[in-house]
């Protein structure tokens, strides 16, 4: 049974009229390595983020500073960005957009606590609305990349399946919409 | 196949994860937060036949398996489904035992014909 007069969960107010705010995703998990591990992986610039689909981060790491997730042969970019707070190695929040779905900008937050000698990582991300395409794909985006994170930080390596999945993303990166070439991104001052 | 890593400490939480989801009340808890975070109040109301004070040490129990994560906000604790759990649990339990053997065939075929050129940006 459901309650009629349920309360309003918090979420950030909706940036484009005529789009209602939808919750907020938290997903937590906890990784056997120390803190600042986990903090160098996730703001590893110039390399792979295994972890980040195989994405290579490309930022400034100061608020304001410019934010890219590109491909590993940097032709395109997937996600764009602008730093919004570092304090290493505990927090690091940037907005986030998708190149292929050009709605207002959410906001990412990777929280690192230590925890029984590891490391809980919790992310946050806030600002959905109706006018975003899939929300939930993207909360199911981050279960897999925190997945992924703790696989590779405690073991060194990703599942077989997801190395597969990453080399099929290689021979179909043509598909992708143009949106998503780095020319393009350029070209938008993303 | 080691989807994840399976430390003293995960298997521990994985035991308590079993324990959360063995008991109705707990899952339809997970089923409501589903939709949405939700205020340990407004779940209570969810929940008539129970009391307040049942319903909180049900979501102690969900707590403690780290499959709901609580967030004050305000006067109020809104309680958020983490999914985490049981992607670890599916991948552990479920995805293992139905994967096909062609399935696993292509993945190493593939795997044998990609390892020479690895990427290495």
């Amino acid at each position: 049974m459901k309650t009629l007069h349920e309360k309003q969960p918090p979420m950030s107010k909706p940036a484009s009229t005529g789009a209602t705010a939808l919750p907020d995703h938290v997903i937590s998990i906890h990784i056997a390595v120390p803190v600042r591990r986990v903090w160098d992986e996730i703001t590893k610039t110039g390399r792979v983020q295994r972890a980040l689909y195989n994405t290579v981060l490309e930022c400034d790491l100061k608020p304001g500073g410019r934010l890219r997730y590109y491909s590993p042969d940097r032709k395109r970019v997937f996600i764009v960005g602008k730093v919004v707070t570092v304090d290493p190695p505990r927090k690091f929040a940037h907005t986030y957009m998708f190149t292929t779905d050009t709605t207002p900008p959410t906001l990412a937050t990777w929280e690192l606590v230590e925890e029984s000698g590891g490391t809980r990582v919790t992310i946050t991300h806030s600002g959905w609305t109706t006018a975003h395409k899939a929300p939930h794909k993207v909360a199911k985006g981050w279960t897999e990349i925190l997945g992924l994170l703790k696989s590779d930080l405690e073991t060194g390596d990703i599942p077989l399946k997801t190395k597969v999945v990453y080399q099929l993303m290689k021979w179909f990166m043509f598909m992708m919409p143009k949106t998503t070439k780095t020319e393009y991104a350029d070209k938008q001052g993303w | 196949m080691r989807p994840a890593a399976w430390n003293a400490r995960d298997r521990k939480k994985m035991e308590h994860v079993w324990k959360a989801l063995a008991n109705d009340v707990r899952r339809e808890i997970l089923d409501l937060l589903h939709e949405g975070p939700r205020t340990t109040g407004s779940l209570a109301e969810s929940f008539p036949k129970l009391s307040r004070f049942a319903v909180m040490q049900h979501l102690r129990v969900l707590e403690g398996a780290e499959l709901v994560i609580p967030r004050r906000e305000g006067r109020e604790r809104y309680n958020y489904l983490n999914p985490v759990p049981i992607q670890q649990l599916y991948d552990r339990w479920v995805a293992r035992y139905m994967k096909p053997w062609t399935e696993a065939l292509v993945s190493l075929q593939t795997e044998l014909e990609t390892e020479t050129h690895e990427d290495t940006a």
